[in-house]
């Protein structure tokens, strides 16, 4: 009986702590992010984030030009521009866009011995994509690509997302 | 306290390193991915939207709320144990110290803070890969991982370890509130 009654005052001890910890701790998050916690109450959660990362690599990638969907398309369609796929290979197995190369970011390490820029044009146009808007590995790998010496690195931000949903060519296999 | 004196509990061989080691690792393992998520708000706001799984009006106060959460919970279950293996270590070399703080209180409440998460996140992973969406797992320990049975792995490991730690707490009971208790000694 007294064994229970220990156990029981412990079990509202616990509890105690946890509902006190759950509370001060979403409520610190809360006040330190506002902007976010509100952007998020009023349901304009994309449009915020968009605009946060809009700023962000402005700054982070300020040296990359980038290109919308359009521009990247009829770049494809010139064809003198080496197209890059910085996706997962697994992905890029799936679906990717006709005649790009797959530089995943496991392969960035060794940038300089990889297949797909062997004996490459430092001059040569290179367009980048990654998954989808939110994806930085486009960006990041460009930035990688101009410290290696290739001057004319675009980076189609969309993604292949983008590129998937507006209906352009895809391929599928390695 | 005369005629008293201050014993560590009995415990197994094995479970004397197992338990600490097992405690702290959790602890920094949470502390880690909290301080992931706490510098990329913008980012584990993101990859809460992907799961496609809350509400938008929720994802913002979870993406605030939830890195600052696993730290504290981390920081509570590191702290717990380092007292209980300071105590244990003041006994065993014979020096009369204590930290005084009660670590069991620390150990199983951040426990309870911690079995709660890993479950919903073993959760929100089965739902996701059933749907086959392929995201990133915005788990905060392996950078640019994708929802996959190796996240669902590590969760569970982690699941299992935090339950058999919180066991081992409650068997203790609350009779030692720490990790030491005084005995009479047999005359």
């Amino acid at each position: 009986m007294r064994q229970n009654h220990g156990a029981a005052i412990s079990a509202k001890k616990d509890l105690v702590w946890v509902v006190s910890l759950l509370a001060l701790t979403f409520t610190l998050g809360a006040a330190q992010h506002w902007p976010l916690v509100k952007a998020s109450f009023k349901g304009e959660l994309t449009t915020y984030l968009q605009q946060r990362r809009d700023e962000r690599r402005a700054v982070q990638f300020k040296e990359i030009r980038t290109l919308t969907l359009n521009e990247a398309y009829a770049l494809w369609q010139e064809g003198r521009s080496l197209v890059i796929d910085a996706r997962h290979t697994q992905d890029y197995r799936e679906l990717h866009v006709p005649g790009a190369v797959n530089l995943p970011p496991e392969s960035w390490k060794n940038l300089k011995d990889s297949p797909g820029l062997a004996g490459l044009d430092h001059g040569r146009q290179i367009m980048i994509y990654c998954s989808q808007e939110s994806c930085d590995d486009a960006l990041k790998l460009a930035v990688k690509l101009k410290a290696l010496g290739f001057a004319r690195v675009l980076a189609f931000t969309g993604g292949f997302r983008a590129w998937d949903e507006a209906g352009y060519p895809a391929d599928t296999g390695s | 306290m005369p005629g008293m004196k201050q014993a560590i509990r009995r415990i197994p061989a094995l479970e004397w390193p197992l338990r600490p080691i097992l405690g702290i690792g959790l602890g920094a393992a949470f502390l880690y991915a909290g301080v992931q998520k706490y510098l990329g708000p913008d980012d584990f706001a993101q990859a809460i939207l992907a799961y496609q799984l809350l509400p938008e009006a929720l994802v913002g106060l979870a993406a605030a709320g939830l890195p600052w959460l696993e730290l504290a919970a981390g920081l509570l279950l590191v702290l717990g144990f380092l007292m209980e293996t300071t105590d244990r270590l003041a006994v065993g070399f014979g020096l009369n110290f204590e930290t005084g703080l009660s670590g069991v209180m620390f150990r199983r409440s951040s426990l309870l803070l911690i079995l709660p998460q890993l479950g919903l996140f073993i959760l929100v992973l089965g739902i996701t890969m059933a749907r086959g969406l392929k995201i990133d797992c915005g788990c905060g320990l392996l950078a640019d991982r994708q929802v996959g049975p190796g996240a669902i792995l590590e969760d569970a490991l982690l699941f299992g370890a935090a339950g058999w730690l919180y066991w081992r707490e409650c068997q203790a009971g609350d009779r030692e509130e720490g990790s030491l208790i005084l005995v009479q000694p047999k005359s």
